[in-house]
């Protein structure tokens, strides 16, 4: 009878200990992916700087690990996009080199002025779903730090105002003021052209405009859809960051490009990413 | 409800541990404390999980279900919400934390399995203009529900939750405390591939 019950417990344990072997194991593999994966902002910038170990906790300041050149190397190294993106080998490996050199080594911070986030959003717009682009910067104020929106990227605003230029353009004549400006009646109507009224340079600023239209309900936010954030703070150097879903250890917020810039290319890569022309 | 008083009164406990240093209202969060506050958050997030598995389960009771709703209410800020979206559409729709519990009850499975992976990862704490303190605990939730005809559907959402930290008081034998609170606030759920 006691060799039955020890059968059938050696039995049991064996059994168990093999269930829960079986979904030990299938959660293991996730587990590690979760783990690999660069799952906030956050984390990539303290992999970025080597400031936390592989299971995400943040090393002291005073820790030898602490931004150590060859944890840094380790984690810059999976901190790029292996599959959608064709950053080549040798730009990756001189940036690594770059911001994990000796002397003067580049390090990331939150706080910093150099990156922006570009969220793309949809708006209802005169009753018309519409894609709207949101550049948004973090500033400091009062006690702590806030986002905030720096530009908009809007398509029914990039015509709006474009000004005729030339002899064919509508204007006001030159002995206007003797007359009070009464022209101003037929230059200033609905639907009209407004714009071609003003300086040479005339810019319109489409944040203010955006405001506008968001305070009297003619804009009304419905979604974010994605994001990117753009980083010009490592010196000669431009990169971006996508957020990547996949059920791999590449995934989370990866560098999805890398290009070497020089000023001039800085301020033509701006415009680009501003949209503007 | 009185381990809930006696889990309360044991954060305010730890923490006050850690409150001995200063008392200014406006002190940054220092290491160790942050420490204490991560963990706070961790067991305030492992509560949202309890509840969550507990109000998504089919056997459980109705009123039950609708008492452990308010329990979990009381962890958020008022106001705050959950923005979902998933594999097929990335775009995010917006549920009142109360709103998103009702309709997580109200799924039409017959069994419901509701876990969470053994990952976390916990951000710094930034500080607001307010001067409270913002983190994002970042958790996995793995679901899985059966209907009646046996079909199974399966999936693993990130979650990421906000907590907001702030200087309070509270009165204990007639002294005044100061000690650090967690809140949550919004999360964001979004479906994962794996």
């Amino acid at each position: 009878m006691k060799k039955l019950i020890l059968l059938s417990l050696s039995f049991f344990f064996v059994f168990t200990s093999y269930a829960s072997a079986q979904i030990v194991g299938e959660n293991y593999e996730i587990e590690q992916q979760l783990l690999a994966s660069t799952k906030q902002l956050n984390q990539f910038f303290k992999r970025f700087n080597g400031e936390e170990d592989v299971k995400g906790r943040t090393f002291e300041p005073d820790d030898r690990q602490y931004r150590n050149e060859r944890l840094r190397k380790k984690y810059l190294s999976i901190l790029f996009d292996e599959e959608d993106t064709d950053i080549s080998s040798q730009a990756k490996n001189d940036f690594i080199e770059r911001v994990t050199q000796g002397d003067n080594p580049e390090f990331l911070n939150l706080h910093s002025k150099d990156w922006f986030a570009v969220v793309n959003t949809t708006f209802l717009y005169k009753g018309k779903e519409m894609p709207l682009l949101l550049y948004m910067k973090i500033q400091q104020e009062a006690l702590g730090y806030e986002w905030v929106i720096a530009d908009v990227a809007f398509d029914p605003y990039k015509t709006m105002f474009d000004k005729q230029r030339g002899e064919t353009k509508v204007f006001l004549h030159p002995m206007s003021h003797e007359l009070d400006f009464m022209n101003l009646r037929k230059a200033l109507v609905k639907g009209g052209v407004p714009e071609s009224y003003t300086l040479a340079d005339y810019k319109p600023d489409f944040l203010t405009i955006f405001l506008y239209e968001v305070k009297m309900g003619i804009l009304q936010f419905q979604t974010v859809n994605r994001m990117n954030y753009h980083f010009f703070g490592i010196d000669g150097w431009y990169f971006s960051l996508t957020n990547f879903n996949r059920a791999n250890d590449n995934s989370g917020w990866l560098i999805s490009d890398l290009l070497q810039v020089n000023t001039s290319q800085k301020e033509d890569l701006l415009k680009i990413i501003y949209e503007k022309k | 409800m009185n381990n809930q008083i006696f889990k309360r009164l044991s954060y305010v406990v730890a923490l006050m541990a850690f409150f001995a240093v200063s008392t200014q209202a406006q002190s940054p969060v220092d290491p160790n404390r942050e420490k204490a506050i991560d963990s706070l958050a961790l067991e305030k997030v492992k509560d949202l999980g309890k509840y969550i598995a507990i109000i998504g389960n089919k056997d459980t009771p109705f009123s039950e279900a609708n008492r452990v709703m308010d329990r979990a209410e009381e962890l958020f800020a008022p106001g705050s919400e959950m923005g979902v979206s998933s594999l097929a559409s990335e775009e995010i729709k917006y549920y009142k934390v109360r709103e998103y519990f009702q309709r997580l009850m109200a799924l039409n499975y017959d069994k419901v399995n509701i876990e969470w992976y053994d990952v976390q990862y916990i951000s710094d704490l930034e500080r607001q203009p307010d001067g409270r303190y913002v983190g994002v605990v970042t958790i996995y939730q793995k679901f899985e529900g059966t209907t009646a005809d046996k079909m199974n559907y399966k999936d693993t959402t990130k979650k990421d939750i906000t907590i907001y930290v702030e200087k309070k008081k509270t009165q204990i034998a007639g002294r005044t405390i100061e000690f650090w609170d967690v809140i949550l606030g919004d999360i964001r759920v979004s479906e994962t591939s794996v």
